[in-house]
Order: structure tokens, then sequence, then C-alpha cells
């Protein structure tokens, strides 16, 4: 018996996950006990967890079923499947709940005493065991069962910190949410049902007619889309993500909203098949929106975990852009560029996890230590915290596409499969194609442009209030836990074959069509070029890095020996003579963002307030000047979406809900004839 | 080995051309004007004298100040080594990909903005915020113009976009490539902070954007962080020379004379570029900061019509 088989890891990875949360429930007196127990056994479980996911990505292996119990539901089994897919999603979640159990470790002892801990491990440990299950659950009642104990269980941890009214906004608005997404995926489930008779996942879909199918797709697009975060369905995130303690965040968007791309992939993709264009299309338009009207909120928000919840938006808009592609490729029968362009958008997904619970973890140190997500009340925080700054940037930089990390590398590869789409399309598509790298690349600027100006605006400078001016740098564990990310960005952008090639074993499997060793290069004897075969565009991230790094010596030398040893005096900051600077003289926040909140002023509907006081209008006593901001969304459609139906609701009440026991007892009545009816004819 | 070292001559000739480039430009800008102008290699004395001295460094300033001169070099000279000067040398170790080059780029702005934010002063929060819109608002013409090209070409490998482009001859007998190239020249003018986008020689804060990042800078950072700038025009002047205006399929010969003579025609044609971008300077204005988007726009525009001319109408 092999207890190193992948079965046996992923059954070893559950059973910790629920000893984690057992033991958390059992040291509840001792907070400290409870943290570590409860953090060491999601430690140990992820990598229990990874090590199942890449043992069977390496074996060759189709795929591994659990049946850990008979159910005696009818049409329900509590079985489990992993295959190559449901491994790649397995390993994002077990690395990204690796480093974050590790952070909470130190980020979790400021509840002691303070909070309810134990809860807090039980509820962490459970919400990833949740996600694990939607990862490998291969029965859509299954599923949908664990699809909802994760909304529940990340509804608890978004409204753990509860006693501010904003939080417990944020939670009711994405517990309603999340459950409109739901509704509409229980509906497709139904028809699911309807057309096929069965839950099972492995079943034939090939008799469902083409009307069924456009309509589950519709259906199965909304639910996940709202999971997902993307515009038109996003509202709930900028408000869930900041209300959330810091690990929960980098949780939730570094993999929980990636269990939409895995819903797509598993429900759609390959239970429906895309035979139909315009399905891609969809998802394609939709992703472009998300990735420009995310990053445009993004800039303009002060926020810290605002900013990059909406980066979240927009970053989800690149994979759907991805996805977009593939499903389009291979409706047309293009499974080359399909190939492709799934892979850009699954090594988005992995990539955006690594980046995005880096940075979320890193704010979660900023506000661990200064106790403000206010940008404009930070600076000067790389002094305060140096360790914490330099894993923030190289965070940052990989999120901004920049070379040498591994967000390049996703954004390459998304524009390389654009390319190839072009290459081999028609006319009308190839227009949406353009504008899908003008999109592209207007959402990388600006996205760049976004963590300068977090980067910036929080770290550098002087620092704006005595917050940051007496912040601490944070404990080590929960440096350790950010480090490792930053390290992981930067390791798989010198080295993009390291996840590329588990990756193309989970693209090779999925589209049935040998694409294996699409993507190949040679060991450091060609400097280990990215390579795509089909047109031979190919970069290589590490000869770039070390030229770098050669040219930086060259450039030191060489000042060195033209220039010789020169000092470097210390001294104050140009004043233009007015004497000393002090921290408002710097830009703010607003202030950097103002010049896009111009230009792109259609949709932030902004208005501003300026109050002076005092006689002379040049020499005012005191100044107050508001700014206000609002989303387009928000304004034109859920506040009116809104509206509508508390008044409706208001009518429909008063005409129905009459308050008289014998008028319920006659819809009781009314309600069972027509059932009985129902049953006699249908 | 051979490929290393004629990539390392390439780098040399942009590394050793670039600022007289930007003294051919203040030349050629200096003529319209009926002034003397500073001498063309005055670029080059401002170099050594500036890396000859002490260099002052704000107090607020942490390390992202005292490294971004280097990081900023280093990339620049980095993407100088993915563009060829010449096509006929066997140059490239690794293909030059396109996309990268302008990534590369972009990592060098990341840090000057970071850097400008980093001495709390106002006129670096003002460059940084002003070069982040423009850089943000003119990407997508950079991309449908690259895109462009490189869809003809069959390739993103510059060295390879540049080969097809010669074997076309005279590419800006086409449609699309006048369009591409007139996008390319507005491209130039915002990527190298030139009027109408920016103003190189003036330091008046409400004008300055590139300028405005490099105020707290002296000495040996200034020194390298003007050098940078200076390798970048050349960088972009040298991505447009070959492909817009390609020379390299006139050259009869090959071997090391043909090589010299390709390079000989490289240099007559950055000369005829430095003119051009001079006289588009002396021909505008600067404009007011919030026209600079309709800018932006017409570039896209030119870039996005190039496009379409081609993909659309021309299959």
């Amino acid at each position: 018996m092999n207890w190193f088989a992948p079965d046996y890891l992923l059954y070893g990875s559950m059973i910790t996950y629920l000893a984690a949360a057992i033991a958390a429930i059992i040291f509840y007196k001792h907070p400290h006990l409870c943290t570590q127990s409860a953090q060491a056994g999601c430690i140990l479980a992820s990598v229990l967890g990874a090590a199942s996911a890449v043992r069977l990505l390496l074996s060759g292996q189709e795929k591994i079923i659990l049946k850990p119990f008979e159910s005696t539901i009818p049409y329900v089994s509590v079985s489990m499947t992993m295959d190559a897919l449901s491994a790649f999603f397995l390993l994002i979640l077990s690395v990204l709940t690796l480093c974050v159990s590790i952070y909470s470790i130190g980020y979790t002892a400021h509840y002691h005493g303070k909070r309810n801990v134990s809860l807090f491990h039980f509820l962490y440990s459970t919400f990833i065991l949740s996600m694990l299950l939607v990862f490998t659950a291969d029965n859509a009642v299954f599923f949908f069962m664990a699809w909802e104990i994760m909304a529940v269980l990340s509804y608890f941890l978004v409204v753990f910190e509860s006693e501010q009214e904003e939080n417990r906004q944020a939670g009711l608005l994405y517990i309603v949410m999340t459950h409109l997404g739901t509704a509409f995926l229980m509906i497709a489930f139904m028809l699911m049902f309807y057309y096929t008779e069965t839950f099972d996942l492995s079943a034939s879909s090939q008799h469902i007619p083409e009307t069924g199918r456009n309509l589950m797709f519709l259906f199965f697009l909304i639910g996940f889309s709202t999971k997902a975060g993307v515009i038109p369905l996003h509202i709930w995130l900028p408000y869930a993500h900041p209300a959330a303690p810091g690990n929960i965040s980098a949780l939730m968007s570094g993999i929980m909203i990636k269990t939409a791309v895995y819903g797509l992939l598993r429900f759609v993709f390959l239970y429906l098949g895309v035979e139909t264009p315009w399905w891609g299309a969809v998802i394609l338009v939709i992703g472009m929106s998300s990735a420009v009207f995310g990053v445009l909120y993004a800039f303009i928000e002060q926020n810290i975990k605002k900013l990059l919840a909406y980066s979240s938006i927009e970053n989800m808009g690149i994979i759907f852009i991805g996805l977009g592609i593939a499903f389009l490729a291979f409706a047309r029968e293009n499974h080359w560029v399909g190939a492709l362009a799934l892979t850009a958008s699954l090594l988005h997904c992995f990539n955006h996890s690594l980046f995005k619970g880096g940075l979320f973890l890193g704010v979660g140190s900023i506000h661990y230590a200064t106790h403000t997500k206010n940008m404009e009340k930070l600076g000067g925080l790389i002094k305060r915290m140096p360790v914490t700054a330099v894993f923030f940037l190289g965070s940052a930089l990989s999120i901004s596409a920049l070379v040498p990390f591994n967000g390049f590398i996703g954004e390459w590869l998304t524009y390389q499969s654009i390319f190839a789409s072009i290459s081999s399309g028609n006319a009308a598509l190839n227009i949406a194609y353009i504008v899908s790298v003008a999109v592209l690349a207007l959402s990388g600027a600006l996205a760049a442009a976004c963590f300068i100006k977090l980067f910036g605006i929080s770290f550098l400078g002087l620092p704006r209030s005595d917050h940051a001016a007496y912040a601490k740098e944070v404990p080590l564990a929960m440096n350790l836990g950010s480090g490792i990310l930053a390290f992981l960005c930067l390791l798989f952008g010198l080295l993009p074959l390291i996840p590329l090639n588990l990756l193309s074993r989970v693209i090779a499997s999925i589209t049935g069509n040998g694409v294996v060793g699409q993507l190949q290069g040679g060991f450091l004897a060609a400097w280990y070029p990215l390579k795509i075969s089909g047109n031979n565009n190919a970069v290589s991230p590490l000869l770039i890095f070390v030229s770098i790094l050669l040219l930086a010596a060259l450039a030191l030398a060489m000042l060195r020996i033209l220039g010789g040893s020169r000092r470097e005096r210390k001294y104050g900051t140009w004043d233009c003579g007015f004497g000393s600077l002090t921290p408002r003289m710097q830009y703010s926040g607003t202030a950097f963002s103002k010049p896009m909140k111009i230009v792109f002023k259609i949709f932030f509907q902004s208005s501003r307030d300026l109050k002076l006081q005092g006689d002379h209008p040049y020499h005012p006593e005191s100044m107050e000047y508001t700014i206000t901001t609002e989303s387009v969304f928000e304004k034109y459609i859920y506040i009116p979406l809104l509206v509508w139906v508390t008044a409706w609701s208001k009518r429909v009440k008063l005409m129905i809900q009459t308050g008289s026991v014998h008028t319920y007892l006659l819809y009781i009545f009314v309600a069972v004839l027509v059932l009985m009816l129902y049953n006699r004819i249908g | 080995m051979i490929a290393i070292i004629n990539n390392l001559i390439q780098l040399l000739v942009i590394l050793l051309l670039a600022p007289m480039v930007d003294g051919l430009i203040k030349k050629s800008k200096a003529f319209s004007q009926k002034r003397q102008g500073a001498p063309i290699l005055q670029m080059y004395y401002d170099l050594f004298k500036l890396i000859k001295k002490d260099s002052v460094v704000s107090e607020t300033a942490s390390w992202i100040f005292k490294a971004t001169p280097y990081i900023v070099f280093s990339t620049t000279a980095a993407a100088a080594l993915l563009v060829p000067v010449t096509t006929l040398l066997p140059a490239v170790p690794f293909p030059g990909d396109i996309i990268l080059l302008f990534y590369l780029l972009a990592l060098g702005r990341f840090f000057m903005c970071i850097s400008a934010l980093d001495t709390g002063s106002t006129f670096g929060g003002m460059g940084s915020s002003r070069e982040a819109m423009i850089s943000s608002l003119i990407e997508p013409s950079i991309l449908v113009s690259i895109f462009t090209i490189g869809l003809i070409a069959g390739s993103t490998s510059i060295h390879q976009m540049m080969v097809t482009m010669a074997a076309v001859g005279n590419p800006l007998f086409q449609p699309v490539f006048i369009l591409t190239f007139l996008a390319m020249l507005i491209i130039i003018l915002a990527e190298t902070s030139r009027i109408p986008v920016d103003d190189p020689a003036t330091h008046l804060e409400l004008t300055m954007v590139h300028e405005a990042m490099l105020l707290e800078y002296s000495g040996k950072h200034l020194a390298l962080m003007e050098y940078s700038a200076a390798v970048k025009q050349l960088i972009l002047i040298t991505l447009v020379a070959n492909l817009f205006l390609p020379a390299d399929q006139l050259i009869p010969f090959a071997g090391s004379g043909g090589f010299l003579l390709s390079v000989a025609l490289y240099f007559l044609r950055v000369v005829l570029l430095s003119a051009m971008i001079a006289v588009a300077e002396i021909s505008t204005v600067k404009f007011r900061f919030f026209s600079i988007p309709n800018l932006a726009a017409l570039a896209f525009i030119l870039s996005f019509l190039g496009f379409l001319q081609y993909f659309i109408l021309g299959r």
C-alpha cells in the first residue's frame, strides 16, 4: 500500500483540515495554543494537499475517485474526483493556504483576548476545506452543497469584525449577491437534471437540446460571474474584501473568486462543451469591461484594501479575456489557439493568487501596524517596516506585469494567444480581438499606475499621520508568509516553465488534444526561454534578468572609473526656499489620481464641494474641500433596481398579506389543489 | 559566442550614439530658431561633468531613490539589447520580443515614478502622477501598432519584424504602414517627453512632467537618469527607423563591409528621424495637460485604422 499516493494524501489533507478545526474548538480557552495548533494543522494540510495535486499531475494518472461513504439521498452521491483540472486548482489553493496560514500565526495574535479566536480558526479551517470540496466534488448537488457552505462560511468571516456597521452592511450585500448567483446556479442544475435525469457530472450532455444548452450557459455564467465579481455583478466585492480580516481577504481574493473560473470550466467547458461561438464572445466582452472598469475604479480609490479589491475585478477580467478567447477558438475548431489561451488564463489564475495574496497580506500588515486603511494617513512606511515594504514592492511589480516577475508571463501569454487568434481569425472577430489588445494594454498600464500610487503614497515620503509615524515592523511569521509569496512570484517569473509544465498536463487532459510540449525550452543551454512552438515567439526572463544585473554592475563600475569616488550628501528636499516641507505638502493619493479622474469623468460621476469661510476669497480663514465619486453601476443599475424592488414588494405585501388567518388558509388550500391537479395531469 | 559579440557591438552603437541624437535634435531646433545652439556633443560634456560631482540625497528618501538610477539605466540598456541596429548580423542569441521591450521600459518607468514620490516633494508627485496618466493613455496605441506590424511579420520578434519590413522594401508606400508610422511618431513624442506632450527644456513646475521627476537628482544619479532617457529615445528611434525606413535590403554585399555600410545607413536614418522630431517639436506648442488625451486618442485611432486597413479591408 502506497501511503504517498495522491488519494491518501488528499484524504490526509481533508482530515487534517478537520483536525485543525476541532483543535480550534478544543483549545478555546487558550488563544495562543488555539492559534498555533489550528494554523499548524492548516499548514500541514496544505502541504499534503499540494503534494497530492503535484503527484497526480506528475504521475500522468487521469483521475482519482474518492468515495468516503455511500449517500442515502437519491441522485446525490458524496463522491469526489480529482482530475488534472481539480488538481491544478487544489495546488493554487494549497500554496496560498500555506503562506496565509504562516502569516495568520502572527496576524491573529492581535485578536487574542479581544475576540473569539477559537471561532475564527474554526471558520478559517472549514472555509478552506469547503473550497477543497468545491474543487473536487463530482456530483452537481454535492458541488452545490460545498458551494453554499463556502459562501456561508466566508460570509461569517467577512463579518467577523462585526462591531463596525460598515462591515455588517458589506456582509449583507455579500450574502445577498452570492445567493443571487446561487439561485441562478440552482436553476442551471435543475435544467441539467431535467434534461439528463442525473446530477452526475461524468454523464453525457449530448441529449440536451440547443435551447437548453444556451439557457444553461447563461445561468451558469450569471451564477459563476457573481462569485467571480466581474462587472456588472461585482458590487459586493469592493465592500466585502475590505471588511474581512487581512488573511481572509487574501484567501477570498486569491482563491475563492477563482472557484468561478473552475466552475465555468467544469460545467460549461467540460460538461456542456463549447460549440457555440457567441458564448466565448459574451465572456470576452465581460472580461474586457471588467478589466477596464475594475482598474479605473481601483486607480481613484484611497482605501488601500478597496483598491486591491477593485484590482481583483480587473484581474478576473484579464482571466475572463483569456477564457473568452479560448472558448471562441474552440468553438471555431482552432484547438491550438484555444489551448494557448486556456494556458494563459489558468496561469494568470495561479499568478494572481500569488501576487494578490501577497498584496492583501501586505495590506493586512499595514493595517496591523498602523490601524488604518486610509492611504492619506500613511507614508514613509518603508523606513519603519523595511521588510514588509520589500515584499510588498515585489508583489506590486508582479501585478503590474513587469519583468522579471510572473505577472509578465501571464500577460505575455494572453497577448500571444490574441496574436495567434488574429492570425487565424475572421474579419468580424479580428475587431474584437484588437480591441481586447487595446483593453489589455490600457488596463496593464493603469494597473502599474495604481500600484505606483499604492506603494508610493503608503510606503514612501513623509508619514502623513501619527499612525504611520509610530508604526513598527510586524512579527516574523507575517513577513514570512508574504515573503514566500513574493519569492514565488519572482521564481515563477524567472523560471516560468515550472508552473507551465504542470499546467500543460492540465491543458492536455481537458482539451483532449495533444498540446503537451507546446511551450517548450531547453534548460539553461538556451537560457530557459519560454517559447510558443506555433510561431516561435519567445521570451527569456532569466537572460533578461541576468543582463539587467550585469548592466547595473557595469554602470556602477563605469561611474566609479570615470567619475572617481564621490561623496553623497544628505540634505532636505527642495522646498523652493520657503522653509521646511511638511507632510501636508506632499502629493496625496487623491491628487495622484486626479488627472485620470478628470479624463474619465463620465465613469466616476464625481462632484466637488468647496466651502470657504472668511471675508476674503483669496485669504479664507478655513477651507473645506469634499470630493465624492460614485460608481456608475451602483447609481444607474443597482440603486434604481433596489428602489423598484422595494416599492413593488410593498405593493404586493398590501395586496396578499392581509393578516387574516383564513386568507392564508385559503392560499394553502389553493396551492395544494393546484399541485394535486398538476400531478394528475402532468 | 559571435552572436553575443555582435549583440554587444549593437548595444555599444546605441549607448555611444544616444547622447549625440539628443544633441542633433537640439541643434535642429536651434537652427530653426536662428540660434547657434549648443554643440552637438554637449550632452557628453554634461554627463562627464555630472559624474565627477558629488550627489545630494534627500533626507526623506529611502533606498528606492538611490537604486532607481541604476535600475532605470540597466532596464533601458537591456531594452537596447533587444533592438537590432542592423538586421544583417545574426546578432540575437535570444529573440528580442517587442512586447518584452515595452514592458522593460515600463519597469524603468515604474521605478522612476516611485522614486519621484520617495523624496516627499510636491514636484515629484506631480511629475509622477502626470507620467502615469500619459503613459497609460498612450499604451493602447503602442500595443495596437506593434501588433499590426507583428501580425504582418507573423512574429513578435523584433528581428523578424525588421527582416519582414526590409523585404517589403518601401513600407511607407502602403497605407497600413503610413498610419502606423504616424501613430509611432506620436508615441515617440509622448514616450520621450517632448513637445507637445512635455517640454524637455523647461523647469517650470506647471509644464514639466519628466523633469519634475528628476528634480531631486544630482551628480552621478542625475547623469544616469539623463543618459537613460537619451538611450530610451534612441531605442524608439531605432525601432521606427528599422521598421518603417528599412535600408538593409539595399546593401549588396555581406560581411564586415556590409555591416559598416548598414551602420552608416542606420546613422543617416537616425539623423533624418531626429530632424523630423525636431520639426514636430518646433511646429507645435506644448498642449494644455488635459488636451493630451486628444493626442493619445489620435495616436490610437491612427494605429487602429492601420490595423483595420490591413486586416479587414486588405483581406
